[in-house]
C-alpha cells in the first residue's frame, strides 16, 4: 500500500504575489457569501462544481494554479478555464470583486508556464500569425465585402467600420457584416474597412491570459488605426468594443469607439433610418453580457427592435438585462470543447425558446455563433439573427 | 503633563514667574484644552492666554523621522507662541437657558427621551408625523431576546406620554422651522390638517366603522387595510382618527360621500379644517426621528418587485402579531396558505457597499433568530431556513437566544447569500451555495422573508438640510465623539437618539434616548449658558456693507444693520468656523484670539523654519 500523503497545506506567498502582480484585485474584500457562485451559469448548467466564492480566498492563500501534483493540477486548469467572463459575479457581488480578472491572473501564470488547454494556444498561436484566431489567409479578410463595393478607409472618411474575426470569415457571421455595411451605406454614412490590413482586437487572447501576445495585436492595431487616420470606429462585436474603449487607451490609443448597435439606435431616434417594412414575427432579444452588463448598453438594441414595424418583441422574463445569461462564449469559452450536455449555451437557449419567440436577436458575434452552433443539436425551428440583419430587413 | 502634579507644575510657575502666557506643547485641543485653562484659571490667568500646540496628532503621530519631526515640533510651539503674544483677554458669551425641550420623534426613543425629562420636572413637546405615538415598536410583534410581547411593554408607556403633565404632544405634525441658538430655539411646527375637531372627538369609532374606503395600511405593512378616516391601530395614542385625504371620496369627488360627518353625533368632522401653525421656544431639541426599511423593490434578483410571497421583515412582523392582518397567524399573502417552509434570508441591502448600503443594520440577525423561533413555534411540522453571511448576536443574552433557538426548534442555518429567487409551481426557489459544505442548492420554500436595512427616514434627512445638522454618508444623524459623546449632535443644542443615529435595538435605544434626556437636563440645571467667545467681529470702521458674508454663513448669524450700513455679529449664533473672513474683501471681519496678524506670525514662524 502506498503511504499516506499528508494533505494539509501552508500558505504559498510566492504564487500570492505573483497572482497579485498579475492583477488579481480585491481579493480581501471577499467575505465569502457565495453569490457569485449561485448567479454563475454554471451553477444553471447544474453539472459541474464550480465555487466561484473561493477563488478570492485561494489566490490570497496562494492555493490557485498551485497544485504539483499532475492530476491535481489539470484539475485546476479545468476550473481556471470554465470561467466565460460574463460578469455575472462581479455584477452581483457585494463588494464589486471582479473574478473573472482574478482568473485571468491565474490565467497568465498558467500560460507562462505553458500549461494551458492545448485548443486555445492553437487559438493563440493563430491570431499571432495570422491575425484571426480561425487560421484562415490574411487575404481572405474582406472577401465579405466583396460583392457590395465597400471602401478600403481612407483618411477623412468619418468612420472605420470595423467587423471582427467572426463577421469577417465566419459564413453565417458574414452576414451580419454585410448587412451593417449595407444599412450604412443606404443612409449615407462616410465609412470605410481597413480590409486585409484589419487584424483581431486581441480581446479574446487577453481574457486566456496570454498577456504578451495581446500587448503585440493591440500594439500593431494601434499603430495601423493611427497610420490610417481613424478616428472614429464603429464595431459589430461587444468584444471588440469593451477592448477598443477600455484597454486600448492604456496602450496610447485615441480614437473613439461606437457600438453598431448605439449609432444606429441614435440615427432611428434622428430619424435618419426609418424602418419601414414589416417584419411579423415574435423576436426576443438575448442581452449579451459583454454589450449589457460590462458596457450597460440595453436600451439601444431594444429600440431599434422595438422600431421595426409589425416586430412583437419579447423579454425573457427573469433573465434580462444585468441578469442575462451568457452564451457560454466568452473568456476562450467559444473554442473550449465541453460535453454537450455540459453547454451554457442550451440553458441559455432554452430560455430563449421557452418565450415562445420565432426569431433571437443577438447584438454579438459571439452568441450569434454560439447559437447558431448549438441550435444544430437541438429540435425547434427558432431562428438566430442580428439586430442589424432584422434593421436591414425592415429598410 | 495633563496628570494633576503636571497642572500643578503649570499653576506653580504661572505664579512664582509671573507668566502672562502659557503654551502647553501636548496631544489636541480637543482632550486637554480644557484641563489646562481651568488649570490656569485657577491663578487668575485669563483662560484665553493658554493654548495648545498640538505636537502630537499633527506631529509625532505622522511622522517617522525623529529629527525632523522634532524640528516641526519646535515650529509648530514657536508658532503658537508667537500667536498667544497677541491674545486677547476673553470672557465667555453667556446666554440664558429655555428650560423646555422638543423631542421629534415619538417611536420608543422619543417617548422614553420625553419621559425620562417630563418626570424631572421640566416641560417638554412631542411632535410626531403619524397619527399616532409609537414607532415601529407597535408594529412588533414580540422582542429578541426574551420574548416580550412589544406592544404590551410600549403602551403603558404610550399612555404615560398621553397623560403627563408636562407632555404636549402634538400628532400628525411635523417642525417646519427652527431658529435661534442653544438654550434658545425658535420652532414652527406645521399640524396638519386631520379634518377631525380632536377636541370634540371621543375616538368613538364610528365614523371609521362606517367608512366605505378600504386604503392599504401603511402600519400593516401593506398586507392589510384600513379606513380613510382612520387610527393607525387599537391602542393609538390619540386614539382619535384623522382623514386621509388623498384617498377619501369627499375629497376626490367634490363633497359626494360625508357619511362619517352624517353619523357623528359630536359633530367633531370638519373637512374645512386646515394645516396650522405652533410657535413655541426651546432650550433644548432632541432628534428621535426613527427609520425606514430600505425598499424591497430594489432586489429584482430576489422577484421582491413581483411576487407576494417574497415579504419583508417588517411585514412578518404584522403576519405574525396577534393584532395583524391575519391575527398573528402565518398565512402568506399569495393565498393564505401556511407556508410549510420559510426561508429568512439576512444583509438584504445591508453590508453591501457596491449596490445598496456598506453598513451592517445591526437587529437582523437577532430578528431572525426570533422570527424563527416564532414561525416554529405556530408551525412546528414546518421548517424555518435562514441564509447568512455571518451571525451576530453581540448582545446581553443574544447568543444564547440564538444556541437554544437553533438547537430547540431545529432551525436550519445555511451559510451563503442566495443570488436569486424564482417562481416554481406556486411556490419559490431560492439559488445559492452552502459555503460551507461547498454545495450547490435550490431549495424549495413557500414564503420568503427578506432582512431588509435599516435607513434613516427621509423626513429626517429633509430636517438635517433644513436644520443643517450633520449627517453621515449614509443620513444618520453625526454625533460629537464617537466614544465619549455619543448623544450630542453637531451643532449645540441638538442630542439624538435611537436609530436616527444608527441602527440599533430597542434596549440600546432606550439607552440612548435616557442618555440624551440627561444630557438636557445637564443643560437646563444651569440657569444660563457660557459660550466660546473665539467667534468672529466686525470692525465698523473697515467694513464696507458689502454683504458678501451674509449669505455665507451657514449659521445665520450674520445682520445687516441698515442704519449703520455695517454687518453685525449675532454673538450667540457665531460658532466661529471662519467662512465669512475668508470671503471679507476688506479684512473688516476677524476672528477673535485669530485674527490676520497672528496667523501670519504663525505662517512666518512656520514658513521660516
Amino acid at each position: 500500500m502506498d503511504p499516506k500523503k499528508n494533505i494539509t497545506e501552508e500558505i504559498n506567498e510566492e504564487i500570492r504575489e505573483v497572482l497579485l502582480e498579475e492583477g488579481a484585485e480585491g481579493i480581501y474584500k471577499c467575505y465569502q457569501c457565495g453569490k457569485c457562485t449561485s448567479i454563475c451559469p454554471w451553477f444553471q448548467v447544474g453539472l459541474y462544481d464550480f465555487p466561484v466564492y473561493r477563488f478570492s480566498l485561494e489566490t490570497a492563500m496562494g492555493m490557485v494554479a498551485s497544485s504539483e501534483d499532475k492530476d491535481e493540477l489539470a484539475k485546476e486548469i479545468d476550473k481556471i478555464y470554465r470561467c466565460v467572463g460574463c460578469e455575472a459575479c462581479v455584477d452581483q457581488c457585494p463588494h464589486g470583486i471582479d473574478t473573472p480578472k482574478i482568473l485571468r491572473a491565474a490565467r497568465r501564470l498558467l500560460v507562462d508556464f505553458g500549461s494551458y488547454p492545448e485548443v486555445l494556444k492553437s487559438t493563440v498561436q493563430k491570431i499571432h500569425n495570422v491575425g484571426n484566431p480561425f487560421g484562415e489567409p490574411i487575404e481572405k479578410r474582406a472577401d465579405w465585402a466583396k460583392d457590395i463595393d465597400v471602401p478600403e478607409f481612407q483618411e477623412g472618411m468619418e468612420y472605420l467600420y470595423f467587423p471582427g474575426c467572426l463577421p469577417a470569415y465566419d459564413s453565417r457571421n458574414q452576414n451580419v457584416a454585410r448587412a451593417t455595411a449595407k444599412i450604412l451605406q443606404k443612409i449615407g454614412i462616410s465609412f470605410g474597412i481597413l480590409g486585409i490590413k484589419e487584424h483581431c482586437c486581441g480581446e479574446a487572447i487577453r481574457r486566456i491570459g496570454a498577456e504578451q501576445v495581446f500587448k503585440e495585436v493591440c500594439n500593431a492595431n494601434i499603430k495601423e488605426f493611427s497610420n490610417s487616420g481613424v478616428k472614429r470606429v464603429l464595431v459589430s462585436s461587444p468584444h471588440c468594443y469593451t477592448t477598443f474603449k477600455y484597454e486600448y487607451p492604456e496602450f496610447g490609443a485615441d480614437f473613439e469607439t461606437l457600438h453598431i448597435t448605439q449609432f444606429l439606435s441614435k440615427l432611428i431616434d434622428e430619424g435618419k433610418i426609418e424602418p419601414k417594412k414589416e417584419f411579423k414575427k415574435k423576436v426576443v432579444y438575448h442581452d449579451p453580457c459583454t454589450l449589457g452588463r460590462k458596457n450597460n448598453i440595453y436600451e439601444e438594441p431594444r429600440n431599434i427592435l422595438k422600431n421595426i414595424p409589425a416586430l412583437k418583441f419579447l423579454e425573457v422574463e427573469n433573465f434580462n438585462r444585468n441578469l442575462s445569461v451568457c452564451c457560454g462564449a466568452g473568456s476562450g469559452g467559444l473554442w473550449m470543447e465541453w460535453d454537450k450536455d455540459e453547454r451554457i449555451a442550451n440553458v441559455r437557449l432554452k430560455q430563449l425558446i421557452d418565450t415562445g419567440a420565432e426569431v433571437i436577436a443577438v447584438a454579438c458575434p459571439y452568441c450569434l455563433q454560439m447559437f447558431e452552433e448549438t441550435l444544430k443539436s437541438m429540435k425547434t425551428d427558432i431562428q438566430v439573427l442580428d439586430v442589424t440583419e432584422i434593421l436591414y430587413e425592415s429598410i | 503633563m495633563c496628570s494633576e502634579p503636571g497642572q500643578n507644575l503649570i499653576k506653580e510657575s504661572i505664579i512664582t514667574d509671573k507668566l502672562e502666557r502659557v503654551v502647553v506643547a501636548c496631544c489636541t485641543p480637543s482632550l486637554h484644552e480644557e484641563t489646562f485653562r481651568k488649570a490656569a484659571e485657577t491663578t487668575g490667568l485669563n483662560r484665553y492666554f493658554l493654548e495648545i500646540a498640538n505636537i502630537r496628532e499633527q506631529c509625532s503621530w505622522v511622522h517617522s523621522d525623529m529629527n525632523e519631526a522634532t524640528l516641526k515640533a519646535i515650529s509648530i510651539t514657536s508658532s503658537l507662541i508667537e500667536k498667544i503674544k497677541l491674545n486677547d483677554s476673553l470672557v465667555p458669551i453667556k446666554v440664558p437657558v429655555t428650560p423646555k425641550a422638543l423631542v421629534i420623534g415619538a417611536g420608543i426613543a422619543g417617548i422614553q427621551a420625553s419621559l425620562d425629562i417630563a418626570n424631572s420636572g421640566y416641560e417638554v413637546t412631542l411632535v410626531e408625523k403619524n397619527p399616532s405615538i409609537g414607532g415601529h415598536m407597535a408594529q412588533l410583534s414580540e422582542t429578541f431576546p426574551t420574548l416580550d410581547c412589544s406592544q404590551c411593554i410600549l403602551t403603558p408607556k404610550m399612555v404615560e406620554v398621553g397623560q403627563h403633565e408636562n407632555i404636549e404632544l402634538i400628532t400628525y405634525s411635523e417642525v417646519s422651522e427652527v431658529s435661534g441658538y442653544i438654550g434658545n430655539f425658535k420652532v414652527k411646527i406645521r399640524k396638519k390638517a386631520a379634518y377631525v375637531d380632536h377636541n370634540k372627538c371621543t375616538g368613538c369609532g364610528d365614523c371609521t366603522e362606517k367608512c366605505p374606503i378600504k386604503v392599504i395600511s401603511e402600519f400593516e405593512e401593506g398586507l392589510g387595510k384600513r379606513k380613510a378616516i382612520y387610527s393607525p391601530f387599537p391602542q393609538a395614542v390619540p386614539n382619535k382618527p384623522v382623514i386621509d385625504k388623498e384617498h377619501c371620496t369627499y375629497f376626490l369627488k367634490d363633497g359626494k360621500c360625508g357619511i362619517c360627518q352624517k353619523i357623528c353625533t359630536l359633530k367633531a368632522i370638519d373637512f374645512k379644517q386646515e394645516d396650522s401653525f405652533i410657535e413655541d421656544e426651546f432650550g433644548a431639541i432632541v432628534l428621535a426621528t426613527g427609520y425606514d426599511t430600505y425598499p424591497k423593490e430594489n432586489f429584482s434578483e430576489y422577484g421582491a418587485d413581483k411576487y407576494p410571497d417574497v415579504i419583508t421583515s417588517l411585514q412578518f412582523e404584522r403576519l405574525v402579531s396577534a393584532s395583524g392582518p391575519t391575527e398573528g397567524e402565518i398565512l402568506r399573502p399569495s393565498d393564505s396558505k401556511i407556508p410549510e417552509r420559510v426561508a429568512f434570508i439576512s444583509c438584504v441591502g445591508s453590508r453591501d457597499p457596491e449596490h445598496h448600503l456598506p453598513y451592517c443594520s445591526k437587529i437582523c440577525c437577532m430578528y431572525n433568530v426570533k422570527h424563527a423561533h416564532l414561525y416554529k413555534h405556530q408551525v412546528p411540522d414546518g421548517e424555518a431556513i435562514v441564509f447568512t453571511i455571518d451571525v451576530r448576536t453581540a448582545g446581553k443574552d443574544y447568543e444564547e437566544f440564538f444556541t437554544r433557538v437553533k438547537d430547540q426548534d431545529n432551525v436550519l442555518y445555511i451559510r451563503g447569500k442566495p443570488s436569486r429567487i424564482l417562481k416554481e409551481g406556486d411556490g419559490l426557489v431560492i439559488w445559492t451555495v452552502n459555503t460551507l459544505t461547498g454545495k450547490q442548492l435550490r431549495i424549495k420554500c413557500d414564503m420568503v422573508v427578506l432582512a431588509t436595512a435599516v435607513v434613516p427616514t427621509k423626513e429626517a434627512i429633509e430636517l438635517a438640510k433644513k436644520l443643517k445638522i450633520q449627517t453621515n454618508e449614509n443620513g444618520f444623524f453625526s454625533e460629537i465623539h464617537p466614544k465619549l459623546r455619543p448623544v450630542e449632535s453637531m451643532t449645540p443644542g441638538f442630542f439624538i437618539a435611537g436609530c436616527c443615529h444608527s441602527p440599533k435595538d430597542i434596549p440600546d435605544t432606550v439607552s440612548q434616548a435616557s442618555g440624551a434626556a440627561s444630557k438636557v437636563l445637564e443643560m437646563f440645571s444651569q440657569k444660563e449658558l457660557s459660550l466660546d467667545p473665539q467667534i468672529a467681529f466686525v470692525d465698523a470702521d473697515v467694513c464696507a456693507g458689502c454683504k458678501l458674508c451674509i449669505p455665507v454663513c451657514p449659521y445665520e448669524a450674520r445682520v445687516f444693520d441698515e442704519k449703520k450700513r455695517v454687518v453685525e455679529v449675532k454673538n450667540a449664533l457665531c460658532v466661529g468656523c471662519g467662512s465669512c473672513i475668508s470671503v471679507c474683501p476688506s479684512g473688516a471681519t476677524q476672528q477673535k484670539n485669530l485674527q490676520d496678524l497672528q496667523i501670519s506670525s504663525m505662517m512666518e514662524v512656520l514658513l521660516g523654519s
